[in-house]
């Protein structure tokens, strides 16, 4: 032990050589102080929850949770005024003719019950026939719709463009009075009227077929204006047609 | 009242304190005491301000857990302990706060050591800064190994005494004071070549 501290002798002379550090002047003062403050502790602490009930807290607390609440109302019934854009049903383009398949046999039935109840009795046979061949093609086409019979009935007889009217045919059909011949055919669809020239195959076929007649009112054509020429040319055809209507009547 | 007080020992003074909430036992014990505490916290922290605020909250301690002293032990060695403690607790505060990277400070980002000229023979003239200089070395020294040197060849403590404060046997503290003056040898060479 006495040889390991000669061993270590200038350290042990160096430590103990060291000057004494002393402690601040002001330490005991201060030392009192602290334990007078200790003696007489602050206030005690208060809970969470007392703090928070304090007047002084909870008042504007609760006016927030108030302002808040009104906001929140305010923002919901606009909310609920407010149209669901995907709810809103799309305009009726009246200047589009739609008929649905139902509106379509609808109008046909009242077609075949107005004009027909007259003849009913003298036509029985006839009606039977036809009836008979309306049931043979229906139960053919049961799985088709009306437009596919319609399209299937009109596309041996009528080919091409001639078979199909154009919104001018079907004026100059108007004008010439051939509205009556059209508006008394069944037509099998709205949209497609035949043209002049197989008016009789197209009155044969669309009493075959279910159709339905369309007022003048019903139609929403547009209105030409025609020249001199255009229209001495519209009296030829109407001509044509009276006296092509006038030939049928005869044939009948 | 107050000569007689003086003329008590530590034990009877706190003892004094326990029983009676004598206040005037109290502030002869910090009398006693403030000295010796400051020069053992400081050689160990190295820091005077850090020092004085550990041997205060020590006085504290000694004044609120009075009660907690045991008439078996020395006060010295109860005092000690918890002076020891506060200190110990504060060097590892302050070592927490001190570390931080000097590579950041580099243009490189690479780290690099700063030369310590602390250690040059030629700056080591005055006693003051050989005090200076033994106190840098000493708070090298492993913190184990510092305080048990600092008890023994400082405060002059017995080992008997040391290994009461430390709370380890005698023996450890033997080789303990043994490595810490190895160390600080060590760290000290240059100083006693001249």
């Amino acid at each position: 032990m006495e040889n390991e501290e000669k061993k270590y002798e200038d350290v042990i002379k160096a430590l103990k050589g060291l000057k004494k550090v002393n402690a601040p002047e002001n330490l005991e003062a201060d030392l009192k102080r602290r334990i007078n403050s200790e003696k007489f502790p602050e206030k005690e602490r208060k809970s969470f929850w007392e703090n928070i009930f304090v007047p002084g807290k909870l008042i504007p607390s609760l006016g927030l949770v108030a302002a808040a609440v009104i906001i929140f109302f305010v923002v919901d019934t606009n909310s609920e005024e407010m149209d669901n854009p995907f709810l809103i049903k799309p305009r009726i383009r009246e200047d589009i003719i739609a008929i649905s398949d139902s509106e379509f046999e609808g109008l046909e039935t009242k077609k075949e019950e107005a004009p027909k109840e007259k003849s009913i009795e003298k036509d029985e046979p006839v009606l039977e026939k036809r009836r008979d061949q309306n049931e043979l093609k229906t139960s053919d086409d049961k799985m088709t719709t009306g437009r596919e019979k319609s399209k299937e009935v009109q596309v041996p007889e009528l080919s091409g463009k001639q078979h199909y009217a154009t919104d001018q045919n079907v004026a100059e059909s108007f004008e010439s009075g051939g509205y009556k011949a059209m508006a008394d055919s069944d037509l099998s669809t709205a949209s497609v009227s035949p043209a002049p020239s197989t008016v009789d195959s197209v009155r044969a076929e669309s009493e075959v077929v279910t159709g339905q007649s369309i007022s003048k009112d019903e139609l929403n054509f547009r209105q030409v204006q025609t020249t001199m020429e255009e229209k001495k040319v519209l009296d030829g055809m109407k001509r044509q047609m009276q006296s092509l209507e006038k030939a049928d009547e005869h044939q009948k | 009242m107050d000569k007689t007080l003086r003329e008590l020992s530590d034990e009877e003074l706190i003892l004094e304190f326990q029983k009676n909430n004598t206040e005037d036992a109290f502030n002869i014990l910090v009398q006693r005491y403030k000295n010796p505490l400051t020069n053992f916290v400081f050689r160990f922290l190295g820091d005077y301000e850090s020092c004085a605020d550990v041997v205060q909250e020590t006085m504290i301690k000694v004044y609120r857990y009075k009660d907690t002293y045991s008439s078996v032990a020395k006060f010295s060695t109860w005092v000690y302990t918890i002076a020891g403690n506060l200190a110990r607790t504060e060097y590892r505060k302050q070592r927490r706060r001190n570390i931080f990277p000097i590579s950041d400070y580099g243009e490189d980002h690479k780290p690099y050591d700063l030369p310590d000229e602390s250690y040059r023979p030629d700056v080591a003239t005055d006693s003051g800064i050989k005090d200076e200089i033994i106190q840098k070395a000493l708070l090298k020294v492993k913190e184990a190994y510092r305080e048990a040197v600092i008890l023994r060849d400082i405060q002059g403590m017995s080992y008997e005494e040391i290994a009461e404060i430390l709370g380890v046997n005698e023996g450890t503290i033997k080789s303990r004071i043994n490595r810490g003056r190895a160390q600080l040898q060590e760290l000290l060479k240059d100083i006693y070549k001249e």
